[in-house]
């Protein structure tokens, strides 16, 4: 069995970027991924936004194969409101947090009130980090340090050249896990293991952009134990959400 | 017939290494023919004594190792040494790595290095899409400078997991012909699956990047792309083999 953590569906203009759930079926099935948490590209700023919408209307259709999380800029005044509506009312199980996309400062305080938010649900957070301001694995680490209760997901690993980061920042936080989405480095997947834990580090495609069979292989490469790869490919993920709550 | 457009050989001075024998057994088991080979920059920071290096190594597998030369524009003798690479070692390319040794892609100091290119018709492989000295639009002025010298572009131009990098490869290879670029590492796969749609395939190469980059999970890279059996073809082996032959 395979759950994807990280996966996207959206129509998104601003980016170049159409992927509609037609788009990752094919791929999922491709790489035998059973289910995919998906989320937009577009940040919601509000309740019956329509990229909450957009991934709730998803989630419907096929409920078999997709979960969904709520994408949502923080500086938005219905921020808080909109992590209520989806994880309260259409039943979402995360948020996922693009501080280079809306421009937010990771440890600022609108997007410590939406993390405090998401931790009552005990939803987990997918923070983006990479290689740029915004998204550094060290800002991200300010945040979750700030809040301690609220378990931080730290999608790519760090990108390129943050992955050492992400993984001493991770020996100093254990509420930080990470996931293995377009990291390009299969070894570093083991090492996140030897160094986080197992049960904090979860696959990840970021597909349909990338491609979820490549994503697949990275971690068949990795040189995992088969009880190694069933924690990191579903295991570790379907333990976070069924601990996520839907009312406060 | 596969060829890898990118490797590096020796030990690098932040200690990634590869031997010979290393590249040969690894390539061997993935069917990769041949490789164009760069050295990393060694500890002395001396890198004409590492392209004299490679060349020794080369000499192990001549049919299936082609030299490129890597220069430091800084170095006084910069000249020389590429004139050196070719007339002496019998290179084929020329690497520059403007993060490594530090200097902006697009100076005019490099064009004395650029005549000697076009006067060899050699490609010129750049580490690109390093922030303030090799960004896609950075290394497309030096294309537009030197439209006869093909520049192949490592990373598909752009290191951004963002994917704010895209856009720009794109405007980049829009306007500048002669600018291709290598698949290792590339942030989303479906952008080398574009930039083959929208420039053709002859403008995209397999370059794996090892040991940086794992060149067994990069060739998947390849082979699980959503192309025609046509442009795969030419990916992993007719452009590589195109730019060295002209």
């Amino acid at each position: 069995m395979i759950i994807d953590s990280h996966a996207h569906i959206d129509l998104a203009e601003s980016w170049g970027w159409f992927d509609p759930p037609e788009t990752l079926l094919p791929l999922m099935d491709e790489a035998q991924i059973d289910q995919a948490i998906v989320m937009t590209y577009r940040d919601a700023t509000k309740p019956d936004d329509p990229a909450t919408l957009y991934v709730q209307a998803a989630v419907e259709r096929f409920p078999e194969r997709f979960i969904g999380y709520i994408r949502v800029n923080p500086n938005a005044p219905g921020a808080v409101e909109a992590v209520d509506q989806a994880i309260g009312d259409f039943k979402m199980k995360g948020i996922k947090l693009h501080p280079v996309s809306y421009v937010g400062f990771p440890y600022g305080e609108a997007t410590l009130r939406v993390i405090r938010r998401a931790a009552e649900y005990n939803a987990p957070v997918l923070f983006h980090t990479g290689d740029e301001s915004l998204a550094l694995p060290e800002e991200v680490a300010q945040a979750a340090s700030l809040v301690p209760q609220a378990r931080v997901i730290l999608a790519h690993m760090g990108g390129y050249f943050n992955c050492e980061a992400v993984l001493q920042i991770g020996k100093e936080l254990p509420n930080i896990l990470v996931d293995t989405s377009a990291v390009p480095y299969p070894w570093m997947i083991r090492k996140a293991i030897d160094t986080l834990g197992i049960e904090r580090v979860l696959f990840g495609s970021d597909g349909p952009g990338c491609l979820p069979a490549l994503e697949v292989e990275k971690v068949r490469l990795a040189g995992l134990r088969k009880e190694e790869e069933d924690q990191v490919f579903f295991a570790n993920i379907r333990r976070i959400l069924a601990e996520v709550r839907h009312d406060l | 017939m596969i060829f890898d457009f990118r490797v590096f050989l020796g030990q690098s001075f932040d200690g990634t290494q590869q031997t010979t024998a290393a590249l040969l057994s690894g390539m061997d088991d993935l069917k990769i023919e041949k490789a164009l080979v760069c050295p990393f920059k060694p500890i002395s920071y001396d890198l004409n004594e590492a392209n004299t290096w490679l060349a020794t190594q080369i000499t192990q597998a001549p049919d299936r190792l082609v030299g490129a030369a890597r220069i430091d524009p800084w170095h006084p003798g910069a000249i020389a040494h590429l004139r050196r690479a070719f007339e002496t070692l019998r290179f084929r390319a020329c690497y520059l790595d403007p993060w490594e040794e530090s200097f902006r892609i697009d100076k005019d100091r490099l064009s004395p290095l650029m005549e000697v290119l076009q006067t060899y018709r050699a490609p010129l492989l750049v580490a690109a899409g390093f922030p303030w000295v090799s960004e896609a639009l950075q290394v497309q002025k030096l294309a537009a400078r030197w439209p006869e010298v093909s520049i192949v572009m490592s990373n598909g131009g752009q290191i951004n997991i963002s994917g704010l990098g895209q856009a720009d490869v794109t405007l980049a290879m829009a306007v500048s012909p002669n600018l291709y670029i290598d698949t290792a590492g590339v942030y989303r796969q479906d952008f080398i699956e574009e930039t083959v749609q929208t420039f053709g395939a002859y403008r995209v190469l397999f370059g794996s990047g090892a040991p940086i980059f794992d060149q067994r999970y990069e060739i998947m890279r390849i082979r699980l792309a959503k192309v025609s059996d046509a442009e795969r073809t030419a990916l992993q082996t007719e452009n590589a083999r195109r730019l060295i032959e002209e």
